[in-house]
């Protein structure tokens, strides 16, 4: 998706731990407004990307520019414009969670109304009053993810965060991170819950071993991955051996009371089916999600 | 609020709601005082005639200023880089200048809020310190006191990677050096070798110039001496901090 105006431009980028490669060769292009999910098994590579790209880290070659400016060295101009989620035990000890934000909001300069503003987007407005230190671990994280959007920045930086928070929490993050793209902001995070990348990202880079092994939509690296689809029949409506003999079958297996069968196109053998086990009741259509796709590439089991 | 004053009162409110550390600021060099001001209550040093208070006053005093500013600077430095949270700072566009000018504002108003306190006590009769009419020049002394020695806690903040380290290192540093630098016993009761080893140490020309200040124990060329003293230390380690500090431990 190339554009004029890129968010973030990344080309042949290395970097080395001694003779460890943590990224080795990585470019792409990040578009204004598009929300970009980095994926990946732990020690890919993804921290120390996203971390060049914010500017902590300085790359060994290759270059990267960020709303048009070189993150290294720290550029002044460039900080405020960009917006990072910390770690949870990044926060100034035996303040309140108002406190902190505060604080962190003065840093940038920001407008002292956003420091509640911010708590409200996050759920935090009946914990603001508490002590950093006593709040829960998915608390501590949307405290967190407000200091990477108190002062509006046109570039997040998100790193997992949803990892710590309750389906609950997690549901209204994502509505918060939908509002942020809606308003054009741009989002470029990691996770390793692939069913929100999948809901979420315009695009998802999946990184091995330092390389970017696959980048597009997630509906078009589905397609590409995979096109078997599953149907699970319960098995006292179909037995293994006439399962096998329904057309376009590739693979027929029993798992547990179901019969599970494996083909390259659902549509006639659907209808099979519900010829062999008089009708569809209970029967269950699963097509590859990004999941799939992505422990295929990334060689899980 | 500009960033300055932020991270001033962010480490003000930190700093007061540490009981520990509050204790161990101001309550601490006060026991000193207490112990030693009764044990040599009423006596003098044999070598000049002057009283123990005398000497005792100033020189716990300039310990108690010097150590709280190492250790102050020292711990929020460790704990700031361990928890990420110069990173945090890294990424905004706020200058190392307001974060260390933020830390020094605190360490001074502390270095003072202690003198203050610890000379109204050491006035009580129980302990009968009487002051000199020059007094107030102790305060530019304490000031680039705790300029030099919050500096080298900066340094201690930076090679310190956990808590435990930053005590030991700055114990190492400060308890030989306030026995040889004279703050818990006098030195004039020492054999001259010490007393010439004393002024390698910065916290000597402290103790040296903040007693001449409060009791009138030299002259003006001591206060002097003191004061271009400490601000040669303050200029050297405050270098080394600047060129050593690091924003992450990672690299």
């Amino acid at each position: 998706m190339p554009t004029a105006d890129p968010a973030v431009e990344l080309s042949d980028i290395h970097k080395n731990y001694g003779t460890q490669r943590a990224v080795d060769g990585i470019s792409f292009t990040i578009a204004r407004g598009e929300f970009f999910g980095l994926l990946g098994p732990n020690g890919a590579g993804k921290t120390t990307l996203i971390e060049i790209m914010e500017g902590l880290r300085r790359a060994d070659r290759g270059t990267v520019t960020v709303l048009g400016h070189r993150p290294w060295p720290r550029d002044t101009a460039l900080l405020p414009r960009i917006g990072l989620q910390t770690q949870s035990s990044a926060f100034f000890v035996r303040l309140t969670a108002r406190e902190h934000l505060a604080t962190v909001a003065a840093l940038y300069r920001a407008e002292p109304a956003a420091v509640d503003r911010t708590l409200a987007r996050v759920g935090l407005t009946d914990r603001a009053g508490v002590r950093v230190e006593d709040l829960s671990g998915g608390q501590r994280q949307r405290l967190a993810i407000a200091s990477a959007l108190v002062h509006d920045p046109e570039l997040i930086f998100l790193d997992e965060p949803t990892a710590a928070l309750d389906p609950q929490a997690r549901r209204e993050l994502w509505q918060v991170l939908r509002e942020l793209k809606g308003a054009g902001r741009t989002i470029v995070y990691t996770t390793h819950h692939l069913d929100e990348a999948e809901a979420l990202c315009d695009r998802v880079a999946i990184v091995v071993d330092g390389k970017v092994t696959a980048l597009d939509t997630p509906n078009r690296l589905i397609a590409a991955g995979s096109a078997a689809t599953r149907l699970v029949v319960p098995a006292d409506r179909l037995t293994l051996e006439a399962a096998r003999a329904l057309p376009g079958v590739t693979t027929a297996t029993l798992d547990g009371d179901a019969v599970i069968l494996e083909t390259a196109d659902a549509g006639p053998l659907l209808a099979a089916v519900e010829r062999a086990a008089g009708g569809l009741h209970g029967v269950q259509t699963r097509t590859a999600t990004l999941e799939d796709v992505y422990l295929q590439l990334t060689n899980q089991p | 609020m500009s960033a300055y004053a932020a991270l001033s009162a962010a480490g003000y409110r930190a700093y007061t709601r540490d009981k520990t550390t509050l204790f161990f600021t101001f309550a601490f060099p006060l026991l000193f005082l207490v112990v030693f001001g009764l044990i040599f209550s009423g006596q003098t040093v044999e070598e000049s005639g002057r009283p123990y208070i005398a000497y005792i006053a100033p020189g716990v005093l300039s310990w108690g200023v010097a150590n709280a500013a190492v250790f102050g600077v020292g711990f929020v430095l460790m704990q700031w880089r361990r928890d990420d949270l110069l990173r945090v700072i890294r990424m905004t566009p706020t200058p190392l200048t307001s974060v260390l000018g933020s830390r020094y504002v605190l360490a001074v108003g502390i270095g003072l809020v202690q003198a203050v306190l610890f000379v109204a006590v050491a006035l009580l009769p129980a302990f009968g310190l009487e002051l000199a009419a020059g007094w107030w020049l102790a305060v530019p002394l304490l000031v680039l006191g705790v300029t030099a020695f919050l500096a080298l806690g900066a340094i201690v903040g930076t090679y310190a990677r956990t808590p435990e380290a930053v005590a030991a290192i700055a114990n190492c540093l400060m308890v030989p050096m306030a026995f040889l630098s004279g703050s818990f016993f006098p030195l004039d009761a020492m054999p001259s070798w010490m007393q010439t080893l004393s002024w390698i140490f910065p916290l000597k020309y402290l103790n040296n110039g903040v007693s001449t200040a409060l009791t009138g124990s030299g002259s003006g060329a001591d206060i002097a001496l003191g004061a271009a003293g400490l601000a040669a230390f303050a200029l050297v380690f405050g270098a080394v901090a600047l060129k050593t500090f690091r924003w992450s431990d990672r690299t």
